[in-house]
């Protein structure tokens, strides 16, 4: 995978981040990623639906998820699941290697204060 | 359903179908979910979910769209880029189709869409004087009439009457003609009008006797005054008598062009009912219709006729003001100019309709790729669409451009035409009208190739090798190259016609030869010549100097020469039998001195003309007539009869003299009646010189004038010829331009056939292979070729030869000495565009017997 075609991807919408970030551990289908999102930033993050999908086409179209072609069994037939693909866990990791950075300035020139 | 479910399906239906089709059930789902949720939650959360939903309705479905629009806009561009001919074909006519349309709608946009200037404009109407009798529809109305109008009449706001006339006014060393009105007071508030600077005329400069006042109108104060405000109060000089400049009045604000207003004083002792020199506008009071004021107006004319002699049978005629300033005549020739660029762009669409669908089925295989792995129809139809309006887009703007750069020719070709304060440019209505039709043109020659594409099909596509056409396909191709044959057909008779009725109109017999024949205006001041002595004296002297000079044939006075002269009729009777027994004809009328006729070759017929015997108050009353009045009023020899005039007076026969065109070139001459300028004068006298061609005329009139009255202007210099032209300069332009138009789509439709047939021997390279294998020879495949076009063009010529008659009527009314149904034309038109299609055809035909029979059938 080349650098440059991951950079072209950064920074990252905060959107796509989150998504990622909920289905790192496991796929998931559209309206369980809005409920994780909504649960890991205890609410704060709420995305819509059209938010959501709009994102999901784009990543899909950037290859960043790709779609289940294989439902797991327990759950509704009709939902569409979604996982992280290699590249889009390169492009993650890019990104938060990027935002720890950028933190990191952020503590060095005393804009915010360091960690206890 | 459930109102919230129908909403959350409204939303998704606002995204693109694509997208729908993918993400719908899941989105709706997620909707219905997250909704139940932000219940769950508390009365508070559900506020923040609609308006979620509001937002997803309102950006993120748009910007769906948008985002599949920049994808389809990438891909047509690189599909563009990889056709430069195509591209550069459909640029350029697009260009040239969308600019003539541009231009021609600022023309109609100046001149039939703008509102007048004048504020509630639908509440003026005219108000003639109308004499069924002499058969007079529209006459102006008697000073005393006016006054009567506007104190009986209960229809009204206000009226207001002007007439109009020229003024030397007196500034720096050269004293300069300029036109004039002469206008009441309630003229400007009856046309909203507000003066720049200044005031409108104050109720004691109206009176008799009262102060001198004077309006100027802003163009001749910005070139004379420098758009100095402080005139108001200063004094100029008009016609040798002082005035006081009280405004300046805009440009926009008076119905008629002209330089200066002045007060309209009305001395009721000294006028009479008889004497018809004013025009009238009026304004309606709210809530009054135009039916409801002819009815009161024809009330208040009954009582006149009643009344008074000289109005016994007079009536009046409340008539639009709307159509006085833009005649219907000026709105049909710009529809007919409109409409034939129109079908230009028809044209251009069908070419391109064409042209497209060549490319896709030379991309047939593209699309059945495409189609195979999954590409919704929907989507491809979208891309080509895309494309084609893309392309539209494009070339109208390139269109706009050029209009903008043809601005100057636009404003020539309108000039004319333009209502006051009419104004061509490029405003946002006609940019918002070439973006209409660019959009327009971008669906019409897109729809059919999307539509196509979408019906094609898939195994075929992929199984033909590329090479096929869907038979639809041909058979749309045909269509769109039969109806650019009939657009142009249509489009060639209209020019062919109007090119000969322009030409009839340039070799119709004047009645007098215009060579080498000048005109110029002098107005004589009442103070200086306060009597018909003292001017006829002056042009007595003024026409013996002129004719004097070398190189001068004949200088002669007239009221109004041929094309330049005022419209002006009276009726007239013969003393003694006739075969119109007692009865009244209307007749126009001038005022020539005796070698009129000479100066601009009109033939005496029989008798002599005036002479030293109609000079004077003690002169003879005589007069010459025209051939047609003579053959009218007498049967016999006419010299030596009498005519009683409308106004009693009674003139004698003593010569005739050949009928002359003097309204227009289309106007067929009528019965008229000349008196001698011995006897007769008006204020502002017409010098006719006929000259050898090397003297300068109008440097030898000025100079003659000046060594008589220093303080006289010569004005409205013109050679006779300028004059004709200029009254032929309108059928000429609508002429030039829909000859211009007509040979654009021709040159389009000829491209449209070649294309097709050039199309057909690629197709039926292996049939004709196959045919030459099997013996044909190059002559049977040249006919196989050739039949194919003469069919295509043969169908389209019919179809505009009928459509030309059905449209015949249209032109009717811009042609003169042609009908609209000419044989010869609607021959020679579909004839020439057969031969002309055919010739096309042969460049297809010769490369058809140019196919190797090897060649074709290995190409398997």
């Amino acid at each position: 995978m080349k650098p440059d075609t991951i950079d072209r991807h950064l920074p990252l919408p905060p959107a796509f981040l989150h998504i990622l970030i909920a289905i790192g551990d496991g796929e998931r289908h559209g309206y369980a990623i809005m409920q994780e999102v909504a649960d890991r930033t205890a609410g704060r993050v709420r995305m819509s639906p059209g938010t959501l999908y709009g994102s999901i086409r784009r990543m899909l179209d950037d290859g960043l998820i790709e779609e289940l072609t294989r439902r797991p069994a327990h759950d509704d037939e009709r939902r569409r699941y979604y996982r992280v693909t290699r590249f889009g866990r390169a492009v993650a990791a890019a990104e938060t290697d990027r935002l720890a950075a950028l933190l990191q300035d952020a503590r060095a020139t005393g804009l915010v204060p360091r960690k206890a | 359903m459930r109102l919230r479910d129908r909403l959350f399906a409204f939303v998704l239906k606002l995204y693109p179908r694509e997208f729908r089709d993918h993400f719908g059930a899941d989105m709706a789902a997620a909707y219905r979910e997250a909704r139940d949720d932000a219940a769950h939650r508390g009365r508070a959360a559900l506020p923040a979910f609609w308006t979620s939903v509001a937002l997803d309705a309102a950006l993120r479905a748009p910007g769906e769209h948008l985002m599949l629009t920049a994808a389809d806009l990438r891909f047509a561009l690189r599909s563009l880029r990889a056709a430069p001919v195509f591209t550069l074909v459909a640029f350029v006519t697009l260009a040239i189709g969308i600019g003539a349309n541009t231009a021609m709608y600022t023309i109609v946009d100046a001149v039939a869409i703008r509102p007048l200037p004048f504020s509630k404009s639908s509440d003026l109407v005219r108000i003639w004087e109308k004499n069924d009798v002499l058969g007079i529809a529209q006459f102006s109305t008697s000073a005393l009439n006016y006054l009567s109008w506007r104190e009986r009449s209960r229809v009204f706001e206000d009226l207001a009457a002007w007439r109009f006339g020229s003024v030397t006014v007196a500034t720096g060393n050269e004293p300069v003609r300029v036109r004039r009105i002469e206008a009441t007071k309630t003229l400007l508030p009856v046309l909203r009008t507000t003066p720049l600077a200044g005031r409108n005329f104050a109720d004691e400069e109206v009176r008799v006797g009262g102060p001198k006042a004077a309006l100027l109108v802003e163009a001749f104060w910005r070139e004379r005054f420098g758009g100095d405000p402080s005139v108001v109060g200063r004094t100029i000089v008009l016609d040798g008598v002082a005035h006081t400049v009280v405004g300046v009045v805009p440009d926009r604000g008076l119905t008629t062009p002209v330089e200066i207003v002045t007060p309209l004083v009305i001395d009721p002792a000294q006028e009479s009912r008889g004497n018809h020199t004013l025009s009238t506008v009026a304004r309606l009071r709210p809530g009054v219709t135009v039916a409801q004021a002819r009815q009161d107006m024809d009330r208040v004319a009954q009582q006149l006729s009643a009344e008074f002699t000289d109005d016994a049978q007079w009536s009046t005629a409340v008539a639009s003001f709307y159509d006085w300033l833009v005649p219907p005549a000026t709105r049909t020739t710009l529809y007919i100019m409109l409409a034939s660029v129109a079908l230009v762009l028809l044209v251009v669409c069908a070419n391109l309709a064409n042209l497209m669908l060549a490319r896709a089925s030379a991309r047939s295989r593209e699309l059945a790729v495409r189609l195979a792995l999954g590409a919704s129809r929907a989507r491809i139809v979208r891309q080509v669409l895309t494309e084609s309006l893309f392309l539209a887009l494009a070339g109208g703007a390139a269109g706009v451009a050029l209009a903008w750069q043809s601005i100057p020719l636009v404003r020539r070709i309108a000039a004319g035409l333009l209502p006051p304060g009419g104004h061509v440019s490029l405003n946002a209505s006609v940019l918002f009208f070439s973006f209409a039709i660019s959009v327009a043109a971008g669906v019409l020659f897109g729809v059919l190739p999307a539509a196509m594409s979408k019906s094609g099909d898939v195994a075929a596509a992929l199984n033909s090798g590329g090479r096929g056409m869907a038979p639809q396909q041909g058979f749309a191709r045909r269509v769109l190259v039969i109806s650019e044959v009939a657009l142009a057909t249509v489009l060639v008779s209209a020019g062919a016609l109007l090119v000969q009725s322009y030409s009839r109109l340039q070799h119709v017999d004047l009645g007098f030869t215009p060579e080498r024949v000048t005109t110029a205006m002098i107005g004589l001041p009442d103070e200086r010549y306060s009597t018909g002595a003292a001017a006829l004296g002056f042009y007595d002297r003024l026409t013996s100097s002129l004719g004097a000079v070398p190189g001068v044939e004949a200088a002669a006075l007239s009221s109004g020469p041929p094309l330049t002269g005022a419209n002006t009729g009276m009726p007239v009777r013969a003393i003694g039998s006739s075969p119109l027994g007692s009865a009244d004809m209307q007749a126009d009328w001038r005022f020539v001195s005796g070698n009129y006729f000479a100066a601009l070759a009109i033939p005496v017929v029989h008798g002599r003309t005036f002479d030293r015997r109609e000079f004077g108050d003690n002169g003879l009353l005589s007069v010459v007539l025209s051939q047609t009045l003579a053959r009218a009023l007498f049967t016999g020899d006419p010299l030596g009869r009498q005519v009683r005039l409308g106004n009693k007076r009674v003139f004698t026969v003593i010569g005739v003299v050949g009928d002359v065109r003097n309204i227009g070139l289309a106007t067929a001459p009528r019965p008229t009646m000349y008196f001698s300028t011995g006897e007769f004068l008006w204020p502002a006298m017409t010098i006719v010189v006929r000259s050898a061609d090397e003297i300068p005329v109008a440097q030898t009139i000025r100079r003659t004038v000046a060594a008589l009255d220093p303080q006289l202007a010569v004005f409205n210099v013109q050679r006779m010829q300028d004059a004709l032209a200029d009254d032929a300069s309108q059928p000429q332009t609508t002429a030039w331009l829909v000859a211009g138009f007509a040979g654009l789509a021709l040159l389009l439709a000829v491209i449209g056939v070649y294309g097709v047939l050039a199309y057909l021997v690629v197709q039926r390279t292996r049939e004709i292979g196959v045919r030459m294998a099997l013996g044909a020879t190059r002559r049977t495949v040249t006919r196989l070729v050739l039949r194919h076009a003469l069919w295509l063009t043969g169908v389209g010529v019919v179809a505009g030869a009928a459509g030309s008659t059905v449209l015949g009527p249209v032109l009717a009314s811009e042609l003169y000495g042609v009908s609209p149904h000419d044989t010869l034309t609607m021959i020679a038109v579909p004839i020439a565009l057969l031969a002309v299609s055919m010739a096309a055809a042969f460049v297809p035909a010769w490369r058809a017997t140019r196919v190797d029979p090897l060649v074709a059938l290995r190409a398997d």
